[in-house]
């Protein structure tokens, strides 16, 4: 059952059909018949064991500038409230005795204030800078119709694009955004996932791969021709097939071979020695490799605080410390480069005004998103503020999301990526623009 | 597969381009609640290699013989037993692990790092030589059902205890497990229920359990129902105390909401005590949609689909045994339906397992192979969200290269500690005892085994 035929009967995108020149545009690299190859390093001590030269690597130019969306998804659901702080509420220090961050200079560590209104937890300093100057923007309370509460079904949600877990596409909307809009270049690189298990967000995409390093990206054979020989039966394999596995195996063909020639480049930003550090030090690479990619995902995990959840030192505040400082050298090891990337920050929903005995939160509603980088109209919080009081909160005591993420997401893709279908990309609605993007840059 | 054809036609009369096409319902039905129609391979494997990818961690050689030596029913009963006395080798493999001889205390010694590479060890040692196959392909099954991350706290000690009952009644009966379950220090700690107390109750666990480990998120259960749920639960805990029961299963009537709840319609009087969270496990033991929501995560398991009449029959079978695992299992396992069953894609620790299981490897289990594991993305005990590994075939799809990287390696004996018995394995005939069936791949049998464990057909189950 091909998936595409899917595609083709509910007609949520004009998904192109697979470009089978995929694998034919390996073969005059391939070269080698297999008799060469196998002649040439003797059939007898063929055991790939022997450990010899690498294929040189060799760099090429830059292509036309694209612009590049990275979304990291805070998995867990985390507490917005403490990142962003309604500081200004007398509901929020009433509802958190023990978690609450004291008021912009009332203590030794604070709130950072952001525009008289709410503040950063003092963990986020480190992109105070970037809010100042303009390059980051803040839409809170925000999130989906989501009432579950459960982080399943809120992310998959999130992931396929929808108000809720509901019927509806079952790919993911960067997999819909791909299918909607021409890719600037030829790349097989379109999008990218910084980790080990594929997000929602991208299932049903081509050109699309899981990777946790550029440069361990390879075939694990130290000789040239044996990795060509390998690639070349690989390639054989995974042709005709028209299931998951194969398509995944031509993608992942295609893009060993557009890495093959990507030098990397040297990086410039002090990355936190984490994996979110790690990442976006790859996503880096990858944007600066110019190899194509439109879109970037990674996680980080860790943000279901039940317990523990600490004001300035402890779970949270160590979450938000790498979050931070992982992001700042992203943006300044990008430099001007970041003019054409746009990095949006979410989670699937906030959590609980009230604390818990725990020293905890549990499951919430209303959200926050961050919205870094070209084009943004930073400085601000955008957000129809719904309140704390009692009355104006919802479920169990959590807060109201009064703009819907797809706002945000939606405004992204037709501002920085050009997609000019967002309604099919969020299974029928029509994105509201914040009016989020637009600086001139 | 008519549906499919239908909805093709459709398509093709209503013109492909039209926007929201014809079809549009339909599809969306069959992708109802996030499951994208998957496309499989049209390649169906013989009958006994799919059906040994289903109820064991693929085939070894001797396998097929014992099958056809056996018959099927009596090679299920024999799995089904899971009482099968284990190869000698196996046993002494696991004897070296301090995880598995020494208890609780003593285990601090030994760091986070060390006690998760044991465990992993001794899972992947289990899953490629245990006799018992079903029992261990169980014992995932549930170790994901019931999933702890390994990082989270002080998890890496308990999880030894954590699979000891896992193991023992991974063929038994359900409520037996989420019971053990409920009152395991591992899981205690890792859903945050030894927190809970009376005032502000801890949602966490009373919320997964409902949603992840009986009911299922859409079986009749409220938000109200979680609070209720998480007051029953106040007071559950861990004996801090001395050294001899320092971790086991203690309740705090101090801690403990005494008041009157009300949980899935039921009341739950005043005054019960730790009898509230218990009369809470019994009502999601016994709950329709707790037999359902089980069957159906175990034909996904065994079938590759929920959309299966098999779901009426285990969940009936659910009901009037109480929750028998073995009975539930024991006709769909002798029913050729798994012959003809979707196609399902291997997880990584699967991949791996019936890997070293179809070139009759051997392997000490340790770190160059658990890092190739790692690489395609499953360090075991260490997926972090209370959901376990996820099943979707497109999690896994975007980590081939790792695969094919462990193949080239596992062929070129590149792996230390893990060595093909190229002596043992016929000549010429490889990719029957990997594939299932004779393939022309490569001009030796190393080219030939990577490229058949590297090959489309290789990843699915």
């Amino acid at each position: 059952m091909s998936k595409r035929d899917w595609y083709s009967c509910d007609g949520y995108g004009q998904v192109k059909s697979r470009r089978k020149e995929g694998v034919d545009r390996m073969a005059p690299t391939i070269g080698f018949t297999r008799r060469s190859v196998l002649t040439g390093i003797g059939i007898g001590a063929l055991t790939w064991l022997s450990k010899g030269s690498a294929l040189s690597q060799i760099a090429v130019g830059p292509r036309p500038g694209n612009q590049v969306v990275v979304v990291l998804f805070l998995r867990g659901a985390a507490d917005m409230l403490s990142l962003v702080v309604p500081y200004r509420e007398d509901a929020y220090y009433r509802a958190r005795p023990n978690l609450s961050i004291p008021a912009p200079r009332t203590a030794r560590s604070s709130v950072i204030d952001l525009n008289g209104q709410f503040g950063f937890h003092p963990s986020l300093q480190p992109l105070e800078k970037l809010f100042k100057e303009g390059q980051m923007g803040i839409v809170h309370a925000c999130g989906s119709d989501d009432n579950t509460r459960s982080h399943f079904e809120a992310m998959s949600a999130m992931e396929r694009g929808l108000a809720r877990q509901e019927d509806g596409p079952g790919d993911g909307w960067i997999a819909r955004h791909l299918a909607t809009t021409h890719p600037s270049t030829d790349s097989p690189l379109r999008a990218v996932a910084i980790g080990s298990t594929m997000p929602d967000s991208l299932r049903g995409a081509t050109h699309t791969v899981l990777m946790e390093s550029v440069k361990d990206y390879k075939i694990a054979m130290d000789q040239a021709e044996q990795r060509r020989w390998i690639t070349s039966e690989l390639a054989k394999m995974y042709g005709p097939g028209e299931d998951e596995v194969a398509k995944a195996g031509r993608d992942t063909l295609d893009v060993l071979s557009t890495l093959n020639h990507v030098q990397q480049p040297s990086s410039s930003g002090q990355y936190p020695d984490s994996d979110l550090g790690r990442g976006l030090r790859e996503v880096a690479t990858l944007i600066r490799a110019k190899v194509g990619l439109e879109i970037a995902c990674l996680d980080k995990g860790g943000w279901d605080t039940h317990v523990g959840q600490g004001v300035t030192v402890g779970l949270l505040p160590g979450l938000l410390d790498d979050l931070a400082k992982s992001i700042r050298a992203f943006t300044d090891d990008l430099g001007p480069d970041m003019s054409k990337v746009s990095l949006v920050v979410m989670s699937e929903f906030g959590r609980r005004l009230e604390e818990n005995t725990g020293l905890g939160t549990d499951h919430g509603h209303g959200s926050a998103m961050f919205v870094m980088g070209g084009g943004v109209k930073g400085g601000k919080v955008y957000t129809k503020w719904p309140g704390l009081e009692k009355n104006q909160l919802t479920g169990p005591g959590d807060l109201i999301a009064t703009t819907d993420y797809r706002d945000v997401l939606g405004e992204l893709l037709s501002e920085r990526l050009g997609n000019q279908a967002t309604k099919v990309v969020f299974a029928g609605y029509s994105p509201k623009p914040l009016g989020l993007f637009g600086a001139s840059t | 597969m008519t549906t499919r054809r239908e909805c093709l036609k459709i398509a093709a009369l209503a013109g492909v381009a039209s926007g929201l096409g014809a079809c549009a319902p339909l599809a969306r039905r069959l992708s109802h609640r996030g499951f994208a129609p998957i496309a499989l391979p049209s390649y169906t494997p013989p009958e006994r290699h799919r059906f040994l990818n289903r109820i064991a961690f693929g085939p070894r050689p001797t396998d097929y013989k014992r099958l056809e030596e056996l018959g099927k029913a009596a090679f299920v009963e024999e799995q089904l037993s899971g009482d099968q006395p284990e190869d000698p080798e196996l046993l002494l493999q696991l004897s070296r692990l301090d995880v598995l001889r020494i208890d609780g205390i003593e285990l601090r010694d030994i760091n986070e790092d060390e006690m998760l590479r044991q465990l992993q060890t001794a899972t992947l040692l289990r899953a490629t030589y245990s006799q018992n196959q079903l029992r261990e392909r169980l014992v995932d099954f549930w170790i994901n059902h019931f999933n702890i991350y390994g990082r989270k706290g002080k998890a890496a000690w308990r999880i030894p205890g954590n699979d000891v009952w896992i193991r023992e009644n991974a063929l038994g009966k359900f409520p037996d497990l989420l019971a053990k379950s409920a009152k395991s220090p591992s899981m205690l700690m890792f859903l945050d229920n030894f927190y809970n107390e009376k005032g502000h109750p801890n949602e966490n666990y009373a919320r997964e359990i409902m949603e992840l480990h009986t009911l299922g998120v859409d079986g009749g259960y409220t938000q109200k129902d979680v609070m209720e749920v998480a007051r029953c639960f106040t007071g559950w805990g861990l004996e801090r105390g001395f050294l001899k029961h320092r971790d086991s299963f203690s309740f705090n009537l101090d801690r403990h909401d005494n008041g009157e709840k009300t949980v899935l319609g039921q009341t739950i009087q005043a005054g019960g005590g730790q009898s509230d969270a218990e009369k809470v496990l019994a009502i999601l033991s016994t709950h329709p949609s707790t037999a359902r929501h089980i069957s159906k995560k175990l034909c996904r398991f065994f079938l590759g689909t929920s959309e299966t009449p098999w779901v009426d029959s285990m969940s009936e079978t659910y009901r009037s045994t109480g929750g028998d695992i073995r009975l539930m299992l024991k006709p769909l396992l002798l029913s050729d339906d798994i012959a003809t069953s979707p196609a399902m894609i291997k997880r990584p620790f699967d991949f791996v397992a019936s890997s070293l299981r179809a070139t009759d490897a051997t392997t000490d289990g340790h770190k160059p192979i658990l890092r190739h594991l790692a690489e395609m993305g499953q360090r075991l005990y260490e997926w972090p969200m209370p959901d376990g590994y996820p099943e979707k075939t497109s999690a896994w799809t975007g980590t081939l290269l790792a695969r094919w990287n462990f193949a080239i390696a596992l062929s070129s004996d590149d792996i230390a500690g893990t060595r093909v018995e190229w002596d043992r394995l016929p000549k010429g005939e490889v990719t029957r005892l990997i594939l299932g069936e004779d393939r022309s791949l490569g001009n030796t049998d190393r080219q030939a085994v990577a490229l058949a464990l590297a090959s489309p057909e290789f990843q699915w189950r």
